[in-house]
């Protein structure tokens, strides 16, 4: 009598534990596949077609020898760490900034022509990280309304929060290359 | 005759050398971002809002988790451009700072972590995608563009915070203080 309760009580257990261990495959399985879902999404709606359009311009550029050009300007500022500061402070410029912010498609098209030019050998690969820094000092000074209203900010901040932002970044952009810089050495050792 | 077939197949060169790099770019670091993506989709979606919410409002109490922690999780768990919402966890002198210093990490963060903003890939992968193309690891590079990354909006948000309060009776006129900054009505 005893040993049959035992026996019921521990069917029980065993079977709550399935139903635990079966539930929490199952949560785990379904935000994995959602997690799939959401990223192809992703890749179809805005990666691809980025990299559709990207392919495009370098496509033109390469072939029609604008390439050349473009890469005699940026190869002597993006080869040592002095042209990468000019270039963060051209680009940093409080009305220059906000202009080129939009979608971060400048820094990314001068991002993948560094690329190419690494390829070639026309920059060194340790100037890879002071350049991430030089060619996005103007990130987000487009968006900084739309980001404080995220915020909740109210107008006065919003007034004082645009020039604050965008006269930060030609203080801040230089030590930010400066920084990567130092942080570059011993990156690709020899 | 001769001169509109040349043309023709410049023409078409044009293009042909755009797949090239399209192919280039969707065989190279696009597999692994995708496989990355989908793991870390189903972490934050484990996690849950409310959670992330509680450690957003802990580490907005420090002027270092401020600049540094606080921006990473709104990255990380918000994504751009909802990241930006963290910024009502904080009164209003620390806005324009916050948003700055989160804006800053969009890109950084995006070599660990490309889930955090898949629409501007390219300012990392541009230039990693041509180590990789070299033949160069790109692992290291990640890693030290994200701390890096975490050491400058740091100092951006701390810089951006004192020009904020330079600029504020400056702009808002002699005697207008932080104080009201953060008291005034919407």
């Amino acid at each position: 009598m005893a040993n049959e309760k035992n026996s019921v009580g521990g069917m029980q257990r065993l079977s709550g534990l399935l139903v635990g261990l079966g539930r929490g495959i199952g949560k785990l399985v379904a935000a994995l596949y959602d997690g799939g879902r959401k990223t192809i999404d992703m890749m179809i709606r805005n990666v691809i077609p980025f990299i559709a359009f990207i392919s495009f311009v370098i496509g033109i550029i390469q072939k029609t020898g604008v390439g050349n050009l473009i890469a005699q300007a940026l190869a002597p500022l993006a080869s040592n760490i002095f042209g990468l500061i000019i270039l963060g402070l051209i680009v940093g410029i409080p009305v220059l900034s906000p202009v080129l912010g939009p979608g971060a498609v400048i820094a990314q098209i001068i991002g993948t022509l560094v690329g190419t030019l690494i390829v070639e050998g026309k920059v060194p690969p340790q100037m890879a990280l002071p350049a991430f820094f030089a060619i996005d000092v103007q990130v987000g000074c487009d968006f900084i309304p739309v980001g404080l209203a995220l915020g909740e900010a109210k107008p006065k901040t919003v007034e004082v929060g645009v020039p604050a932002v965008l006269f930060s970044r030609e203080i801040t952009g230089v030590i930010a290359i400066l920084i990567a810089y130092l942080a570059s050495f011993g990156l690709f050792p020899r | 005759m001769k001169a509109l077939a040349e043309g023709a197949s410049y023409f078409i060169g044009l293009f042909q050398e755009g797949g090239k790099v399209f192919l280039s770019l969707l065989g190279g670091i696009l597999p692994t971002v995708i496989v990355l993506m989908t793991a870390i989709y189903a972490l934050v979606s484990l996690i849950g809002e409310e959670r992330v919410e509680r450690w957003a409002k802990a580490s907005s109490r420090n002027v270092i988790t401020r600049y540094t922690i606080m921006p990473f999780l709104a990255m990380f768990f918000l994504t751009n451009p909802m990241a930006y919402t963290f910024g009502r966890f904080l009164p209003e002198r620390y806005k324009p700072a916050f948003y700055d210093a989160a804006v800053s990490f969009c890109h950084p963060i995006t070599g660990l972590f490309p889930h955090a903003n898949p629409g501007e890939l390219f300012v990392y992968l541009g230039i990693a995608s041509g180590l990789q193309k070299i033949g160069l690891p790109i692992g290291g590079v990640a890693i030290r563009y994200f701390l890096v990354g975490l050491v400058v909006i740091f100092i951006r948000g701390i810089v951006t915070e004192r020009i904020t309060a330079f600029l504020t009776p400056r702009i808002l006129g002699e005697g207008y203080t932080l104080e009201d900054l953060d008291k005034q009505e919407a």
